[in-house]
């Protein structure tokens, strides 16, 4: 029983909907991207997860745009088997990423919690949530951000922040900043106290007041009406730039690894992390296996239970094998993912791919990619049902769901 | 035609009674008394799958819904089966049937024809589905019932098909069109003169007659006794046997032709139609000074002054078509807003997708549901999925996911 000095943690995942981040299909065609297999579990399991070891969890929150009955089943399984309350709210439209969370504080604030973390979906990271809090506590701001350190040249793809070096206190932030300014960004994981709610609403009320004073040059009065409306609030620019250097915000670094799951081909790769991760955190989750009783596998690899793979086959590094997959003698995989029901025939070789649900490879085909994993084409997408016949090679390609391969194909896509 | 007359009506009430239909009796009588009596047919469209060959546009709607000259494909032939007095239609369709039976209980009810589905759990082939459908299509009034594939876009000379089925008596009749090169396709090698098939021969490579499958069928019920419950293939299997037992016979198709299952036919396949329905009621097509040839426009689009549309042009509901716009040889689909001095040509424009202002678009171009591209913008044969901005030229053919 939690007595009164016990404060409680929500967490809020942010998993966006369906005709935003088009940049994952095809594979977001069929399902919805949170839900996509990553390490053999849906890529919102795993800030789920991490969710689950802060102290005093009391409540997570799913918010985006998707159906609610596409997330129904999913959030009562999760509910159970990690034994923490999850549910899903639908954002009837558009917020902006902090709009969202103060759309729906009420419900956020019912456990009166102390602290509000706020995570993105799309963030494959080590999570490392209860140091963050206990940071965050000792820093005594209104929220404080996950940031880590990379290469100079791919800084300006995401918010760039600037942090004093002995108190951590966020000085500067800018979003997609055109020239240099640091190579620490903005991680998209973030903890805040209650308070953060009055700086949105002071952004909603400023933004009103400023709409009716503010005098429209021409140019802009020519432009098409692209005013925000009052209750659009985006966290980056409308609430972490302008309170930054105010003693509010503070950052915690992560010196473990962190991606974004944007495209079909960084599914790949984050799942490669993720079953890394797995190596050190439950190496039990992963499969073994010297060629004897079962198939030879290198490096980290994961079998679902109910998937058969047969002993002459050899597996790794970097596969996933999801439920009721069938992968048959003589078979190669390196470095993909083959989601469930696939079947895979007699000696085929597959590597820097994803097969999708249902779909069938032949025997002696090969599936293969450079393994470029943010290259439109560097990793081969097999959409559900697709069909690949025997001795067909399938290159550098995207192939569209329920489609049949007769004969090879190399740098396509095939609707 | 046959006609009924009163002195068998107990003989009809009776046998309504032994199908176990339900039955409004005055509405019978006044249908009875009326000059012209109809007979009940029964009809089976083979819908299928997954129409991957009109993606984009597919992963909207299911096939038989996308429009084509402004309705839907299945309306076409729903319609026309209609009007020779086809009471039932059944869809044979492996894919969305949720779907598909939503959008149909309009139709049902605006047409007063009823529309059943036949759900394949696995494909059945080409005439698997016919005894899928069986006791939906027998229903032992001994009347042939039509097959069509829903791909096909034609005149549909079904009065005349009954007619020709009636007088040579024979089990089944189909439909041949003619082409140029028939090794591409199956060929039917018939009798000129009557019509009796001989066999069909797949992809000849020499010359053996240039009369393909339409894919229109007319059949008694005793062919569905020929048919096993398993996927099979219509012309392998069931058109030869009946051919052998001189039973087959082809009509060769008057009009227009056209499987529309891709994009490229697609647009041919509406200059066709319209083609035709300048010959058959030019009343519907869309005359006045901006109009060049035949152009289709729906009542409930508006176009702006200082355009240019045409030849064959079909805009669909609810469009917008602003001023000083040029459109030629394209489809604009329900809710689709074309904005000033665009310029448009063989493409297809998908519903609710703007085209911005001196925008130009063509060479096959297909903009999937709610595209956006941007003002000023050029595609050249850019195959765009649904919900997507386009902010930068596509200088050469590429799918835009």
């Amino acid at each position: 029983m939690e007595s009164s000095t016990e404060e409680k943690v929500v967490a809020v995942i942010l998993v966006g909907g369906p005709t935003k981040g088009t940049r994952f299909r095809p594979l977001s065609l069929n399902i919805p991207k949170p839900l996509f297999p990553i390490a053999g579990q849906p890529m919102v399991h795993h800030p789920i997860s991490a969710c689950k070891r802060i102290p005093n969890l009391a409540q997570v929150y799913l918010v985006g745009f998707y159906e609610e009955r596409e997330f129904a089943l999913y959030v009562s399984a999760i509910s159970n088997e990690l034994k923490v309350p999850v549910r899903y709210l639908r954002e009837d439209k558009p917020h902006g990423s902090a709009g969202g969370l103060y759309h729906f504080r009420n419900l956020i604030m019912e456990d009166n919690p102390s602290h509000i973390f706020l995570l993105n979906c799309d963030v494959c990271c080590s999570f490392p949530l209860p140091e963050m809090l206990e940071a965050h506590r000792k820093y005594g701001g209104i929220g404080t951000l996950l940031v880590i350190k990379v290469s100079p040249e791919s800084a300006s793809q995401f918010g760039e922040l600037v942090a004093d070096p002995v108190t951590n206190e966020l000085l500067h932030y800018t979003e997609k900043p055109e020239t240099f300014v640091s190579d620490r960004i903005n991680c998209g994981v973030y903890v805040f106290t209650p308070e953060i709610f009055t700086a949105i609403r002071d952004v909603s009320s400023q933004r009103n007041d400023t709409a009716t004073l503010r005098r429209v040059s021409s140019y802009e009065a020519l432009q098409p009406a692209t005013r925000i409306p009052a209750d659009f609030v985006r966290l980056d620019q409308d609430i972490l730039s302008p309170l930054a250097g105010k003693k509010q915000l503070y950052t915690y670094e992560t010196m473990d690894f962190w991606e974004q799951i944007k495209s079909p081909g960084m599914s790949l790769r984050c799942s490669e992390l993720y079953l890394s991760q797995f190596r050190l955190t439950s190496p039990h989750i992963l499969a073994s296996g010297d060629g004897t009783k079962s198939a030879i596998v290198i490096g980290d690899v994961y079998i679902h239970p109910s998937a058969k793979v047969h002993p002459t086959a050899k597996i790794g590094p970097n596969v996933s094998i999801s439920a009721n997959a069938r992968v048959g003698p003589g078979v190669r995989l390196i470095s993909c993912i083959i989601l469930d029901d696939v079947e895979i025939m007699e000696n085929a070789v597959v590597t820097n791919a994803i097969v999708g649900w249902k779909s069938s490879i032949g025997r002696w085909s090969r599936v293969q990619a450079e393994g470029v994993y943010n290259s439109k084409l560097g990793v081969t997408i097999l959409g559900d049902s697709v069909a690949v016949e025997d001795e067909v090679v399938v290159t550098s390609s995207i192939v569209l769901p329920n489609k049949t391969l007769n004969v090879s194909v190399q740098d396509e896509i095939i609707l | 035609m046959y006609r009924l007359s009163v002195d068998c009506l107990p003989h009809v009430l009776s046998f309504l009674h032994y199908v176990n239909i339900s039955f409004n009796y005055s509405r019978f009588r006044s249908e009875i008394s009326s000059k012209e009596r109809r007979i009940k047919m029964k009809a089976l469209i083979l819908v299928g799958g997954f129409g991957t060959r009109l993606r984009p546009l597919t992963l909207s709607f299911p096939k038989p819904l996308v429009d084509f000259a402004n309705k839907p494909m299945i309306l076409h032939q729903i319609e026309a089966l209609k009007a020779v007095g086809v009471d039932e239609v059944v869809l044979a369709i492996n894919y969305q049937p949720e779907v598909m039976l939503n959008f149909l209980k309009d139709f049902e009810a605006k047409l007063e024809i009823k529309i059943t589905c036949s759900q394949e759990t696995e494909p059945m082939g080409t005439a698997g589905p016919l005894a899928l459908a069986r006791d939906k299509l027998v229903d032992g009034s001994g009347e042939p019932f039509f097959v069509l594939n829903s791909d096909v876009i034609s005149e549909y000379p079904l009065k005349e098909m009954i007619e020709f089925h009636k007088a040579h008596g024979g089990e089944a009749s189909i439909m041949v069109t003619k082409v140029d090169e028939p090794s591409k396709y199956g060929v039917v090698v018939m009798d000129e003169t009557t019509g009796k098939v001989e066999k069909f021969v797949e992809k000849p490579k020499l010359f053996v007659g240039n009369k393909i499958n339409a894919g229109i069928y007319l059949l008694n019920p005793s062919v569905l006794d020929k048919i096993e419950l398993r996927p099979t293939s219509i012309e392998k299997e069931t058109f030869p046997k009946i051919a052998a037992a001189q039973g087959l016979y082809a009509m060769v198709l008057p009009g227009f032709w056209m499987d529309i299952g891709q994009p490229r036919d697609y647009i041919t396949g509406l200059r066709l139609y319209l083609d035709s329905l300048r010959k058959k009621s030019p009343a519907k097509l869309t005359t006045g000074a901006h109009i060049v040839g035949n152009v289709l426009v729906d009542e409930t689009a508006k176009i702006g002054e200082g355009c240019l549309i045409g030849p064959d042009v079909a805009i669909g509901p609810g469009c917008v078509v602003e001023s000083g716009v040029r459109l030629s040889r394209c489809t604009v689909m329900r809710g689709a807003r074309i904005k000033k001095h665009a310029c448009i040509s063989s493409s297809i424009i998908g519903w609710h997708s703007t085209v911005g202002q001196w925008a130009r678009i063509e060479n096959m171009t297909i903009l999937g549901e709610d595209v956006h591209v941007c003002d000023e913008i050029y595609t050249n044969g850019g195959v765009v999925l649904p919900h997507k901005e386009i902010k930068s030229n596509i200088l050469k053919p590429e799918i835009v996911m």
